[in-house]
This record gives C-alpha cells, sequence and structure tokens, in this order.
C-alpha cells in the first residue's frame, strides 16, 4: 500500500502506513523519521513517529504545505533503502504479585492460567518498543502473547504508582508516574523510566525491547532510582 | 531577588512561557501559556522577551503580596485586579512597591488573566521551559505561602506602556471557531460531519489546561470511534464513542486512539483559551489557505504591537 499524506489540522501533515500494528510497518515509520530528521527541512518542528503513522508539524509561516508534502514524499522514497539502526535491549527487574501486582489474581482468573504461569509466560517475552508517547514518556509496548489478552478495569484506578508493569487488551506498559489507569497492573519496576530533569527524559525509544525480569522484592528495590540505561 | 509572597493561590495559577517545542516524540506535552496573545502583550509591556515566565491566573481569588518595588503588566481576562482595594488598569504597566497587595476579586470577562513582572519570575526550569506541568513532575501550580523569586532588575521603565484600547481583544463576540475537518472525517456519516459543522456545543465543567469536553448534539460515527493511537497537537478535536467532541489544548497527551473530526486553526486558539464552562462554541470549516491567511495576519498583528511597545 501507498503510504498517504494527510492534513492534520494547520501545522501539522499526518503520513498514514497500513492500518494495522506491525513491527514491519513500524519500522517503515521509523526509516522515515529517520530520514526526515536527517534532511533538517525548513520550517519542521517536530517529526513523531507513531505506531502507523508519523507527524510532521510545522510553522507554516516558513514553509509551505505544498512543498513540505513533496518532500517527505522524496523522504518516503529515501526510506524504503534505508537500514535502521539496532535498538537497545533493557533487561528491568521486576516484582510481581502481592502489593506490587494487585491485579494478578484478576488476570490469572480471566486466562484461566496459574499465577505463575501469567508471571513466566510475561516476564519471558520481549517487548518491542513501536513509540514514546502519551503522557511522561510513555513506550506503547508490542509482543504481548495472546493467551494475556485481558479487558481493562470496568473501573479505572484513580492512582497506579509509577513503576507499575501491566496489561489490557492485547497491551502492556509500564507507566513512569503516578496516575490513573484501567490497565490490570500485575508488578512493578523501581529503576527510573522517565525524568524532566535529563536529556532525553526517557531511556527508551522505538525499536528497542524491553523484558520485565521476575525478581524478588529486595533485588528489585536494589535497582531503585537507577536510570534504565544505566543497567544496560 | 523575591517578587511576591502568595497570600491565597486562587483556584488554579501556574508559571508559564511560551512552552517546551521539540519533546513531543519522548511524550511530553509543550505546555506554555494558553493564550500566547495575552502571555507575549504583558511580557512587552513590562520590557521583558516574548519567552519570560509569567503568571496564567485562571478565574479569582488569587492575592498575591509583593515584596519588592516591581513593576507588572496584566493581561488576558479580567479578573477585576485591585491593588490595595482599588481597581487597577490592565494592559498596561503598573509600578507596585513593597507591601503592595494585589487581588483579583471576580470575573468580568474571560477565563485566563496573565501577570508579568519586569525581569520575568525565576521558578525552575525543565527542557528549556519553566512551564508548569504537575502531571510530568514539572513544578506544581501556586501554593499559599509561596515566595515567588524573580530576575535581578535594576533599573525601571519610566515611561507608560500601554495597548491602545482598539487592540485589546473582546472574549464575549465571536461566532464561530475555525476549523479544518480530518485527519479522520471519513470515520464519521455526511449527517455526522453535518451535525458537527452546525450545532451549538457546551463547554462542559471538565474543562481545563488539557482540554474542553463540549456537550451537545451527538456526532455520529461511520465505522467506530477507536484508530490505532497517533500523534495528536492542540487544537484537535477528538470524537470517543459517545459522539461528544474534546479539544485537546497545551497541556493535551500526545498521542491517543479517538477519532479526530478536525482540528482549531492556530489563529483561534488563544481565543479558546479565554472559553469559560457553559459558554457555547460553533465551528466552522476552512481551507488551509484561509487559515494560514489568519494565523499570517495574527503574527503580523503582534509584530505591530511589538513596535507600539518599543520593545528591543
Amino acid at each position: 500500500m501507498q503510504p498517504k499524506i494527510k492534513i492534520a489540522g494547520d501545522r501539522a501533515i499526518l503520513v498514514e502506513f497500513e492500518d494495522r500494528i506491525d513491527p514491519k510497518i513500524n519500522a517503515q515509520v521509523r526509516s522515515l523519521a529517520m530520514v526526515l530528521e536527517k534532511a533538517r527541512l525548513a520550517g519542521v518542528q517536530e517529526i513523531l513517529p507513531a505506531y502507523r503513522t508519523l507527524m510532521v508539524i510545522y510553522d507554516p509561516l516558513e514553509v509551505n504545505y505544498k512543498s513540505l508534502a513533496a518532500k517527505i514524499n522524496d523522504g518516503l522514497k529515501e526510506a524504503q533503502n534505508f537500514e535502521l539502526p539496532a535498538g537497545k535491549f533493557f533487561r528491568l527487574p521486576t516484582v510481581y504479585g502481592g502489593e506490587f501486582g494487585p491485579d494478578l489474581a484478576r488476570v490469572a482468573q480471566i486466562t484461566g492460567l496459574l499465577p505463575q504461569d501469567v508471571i513466566r509466560i510475561f516476564s519471558e517475552t520481549k517487548f518491542y518498543v513501536y513509540f514514546i508517547g502519551f503522557i511522561c514518556g510513555l513506550a506503547y509496548l508490542g509482543g504481548l502473547p495472546e493467551v494475556l489478552r485481558v479487558p481493562r478495569l470496568s473501573t479505572p484506578r484513580t492512582l497506579v504508582p509509577g513503576g507499575s508493569v501491566g496489561l489490557a487488551g492485547g497491551q502492556a506498559n509500564a507507566i513512569a508516574t503516578d496516575q490513573p489507569s484501567g490497565f490490570n497492573y500485575i508488578g512493578r519496576t523501581f529503576v527510573r523510566l522517565y525524568d524532566p530533569h535529563i536529556f532525553p527524559p526517557v531511556p527508551f525509544a522505538a525499536g528497542d525491547r524491553i523484558q520485565f525480569i521476575a525478581v524478588s522484592a529486595e533485588e528489585a528495590l536494589r535497582a531503585q532510582g537507577k536510570w534504565a540505561t544505566e543497567l544496560l | 531577588m523575591k517578587a511576591f509572597q502568595v497570600v491565597n493561590p486562587g483556584i488554579l495559577t501556574t508559571i508559564q512561557d511560551l512552552g517546551r517545542w521539540g519533546y513531543m516524540k519522548y511524550g511530553i506535552p509543550r505546555s506554555g501559556a494558553a493564550d500566547k496573545f495575552s502571555a507575549q502583550v504583558a511580557n512587552w509591556l513590562v520590557g521583558n522577551s516574548s519567552q519570560a515566565a509569567l503568571l496564567e491566573i485562571t478565574l479569582f481569588r488569587l492575592e498575591l503580596l509583593a515584596l519588592n518595588n516591581l513593576e507588572i503588566a496584566i493581561t488576558g481576562a479580567n479578573l477585576l485586579p485591585h491593588l490595595n482595594g482599588q481597581p487597577i488598569s490592565m494592559w498596561e504597566n503598573v509600578h507596585l512597591k513593597t507591601g503592595d497587595r494585589l487581588v483579583f476579586k471576580g470575573r468580568k470577562s474571560g477565563l485566563r488573566a496573565y501577570l508579568a513582572v519586569r525581569g520575568g519570575f525565576s521558578g525552575p526550569e525543565f527542557l528549556g521551559s519553566r512551564s508548569v506541568f504537575p502531571r510530568g513532575l514539572m513544578g506544581q501550580p501556586l501554593q499559599a505561602g509561596d515566595i515567588l523569586e524573580m530576575a535581578e532588575v535594576k533599573d525601571e521603565q519610566k515611561e507608560k506602556r500601554y495597548l491602545p484600547a482598539d487592540l485589546i481583544p473582546a472574549y464575549s463576540h465571536k461566532d464561530s471557531l475555525r476549523v479544518i475537518l480530518g485527519p479522520q472525517e471519513d470515520r464519521f456519516t455526511p449527517a455526522g460531519i453535518k451535525t458537527f459543522l452546525s450545532s451549538a456545543y457546551r463547554v462542559s465543567a471538565q474543562a481545563d489546561r488539557m482540554g474542553y469536553r463540549l456537550e451537545g448534539p451527538k456526532i455520529e460515527h461511520g465505522r467506530g470511534a477507536d484508530i490505532i493511537s497517533e500523534p495528536i497537537v492542540p487544537g484537535a478535536i477528538q470524537v470517543p464513542g459517545d459522539g461528544l467532541p474534546i479539544i485537546l489544548l497545551w497541556d493535551a497527551q500526545v498521542s491517543g486512539g479517538y477519532t479526530k473530526i478536525a482540528s482549531v486553526i492556530s489563529a483561534d486558539l488563544n481565543y479558546l483559551a479565554q472559553v469559560m464552562p457553559g459558554d457555547n462554541l460553533r465551528f466552522k470549516e476552512v481551507d488551509l489557505a484561509e487559515a494560514h491567511e489568519a494565523l499570517k495576519k495574527e503574527k503580523a498583528l503582534l509584530q505591530e504591537i511589538k513596535k507600539i511597545l518599543r520593545n528591543p
């Protein structure tokens, strides 16, 4: 499918690739993002890759839509031959169940698995980082095994502690800061996942892989406050 | 140097500048003054740069005690500012003395006022900006007892600076917000698009710096309200499954999975920052050329004002 270039308001262009969540499609998005970053196009303020779309935010007083769309089109051709750099692989010590994973029993009940099997399957998964977004550098993770597909909580929690590791609707995430959420939280990591005092404020990038290694509470706490890249 | 002691923080008062740009790819919203017209004019009135940090005051009850002789300017919403019990003028520079009390007593028009101090406030800086964004662990709203610091200022401007009356924005007589349809307009039925463009929507009580939820006729989807999550910018209008639009603002999440019927054009975002819960909004479709023309006009107006205020 030929990617589509669309207007998204008066200062953004949206490039749409095939409409599904797939690492191959995401690789096309990331390739285009890197090609456009390198091109340093005049008037471009931000380049935002997502699952299957890429947004280019521009200053319409510096560059007009048509000429920028043409340059993005050129970028699409160049991106076809672009070789993406290998991502990083993060292994984050995570304590599962008990007070740190209040929804483990619920996930076990819905999936019909034993709690230790939920932990084993989840902690052995190497999640793929599709992109960083939402709020506070949330990594959108792919790769959750189908057997762990469970619905969101019918009533979202008003406050989930930062570092919570969870799943819902076929997706997984680890939230960086305390926030409301309807995900099922089965574990917690104490590694810092976000810090607005440093640059970049997020340790992960699209294309990285993350594994939430099952450890004891003592071992998980030993990593408390460490920046995730310190564990590489 | 100390500027003010916060006697009463009011409903919501935060330090803002023009925001942090270039970090959306890390999941960090732009934040910054919601009404960037009023914020910049306030700064220019006291001889600051456009980027200087100032106070964004939402509604009333903010009470400040001056801890030094200060030069300030108040712009934006008319929240009935009083100095030592007497009403004071907005849209001009005003000199305060140590011990003066500044109180915002009510609301006459608009939602957000801006208070700039000569020198600029000096709150903590995160990723190149002093804009407070509590959800991102970047500062907190003002609390009672806070001491607000500012940059050292030696001189003061003797001359009066003011914005000519015909350039002061009115916040009550706008016909409609201009929008560009898309990028998911094809996910709505023609009847749904017509509903959106022909109805009045009321701003609900759920209205803050992240966005405004609107109430009114439901907008009909053609095939589902959910999309694979993608980037969103301030001004985007999401329509989730309940058919009621949400306009996203400067502290909104940077990605989301609801269909977007349209985006408010950039030139109308400052006005949007001044609408109140309970106000009615209508939407009018324009094309890209018209949106960019409006933005050009707004920039020209700001440049003219900057010249009038003789800012370096």
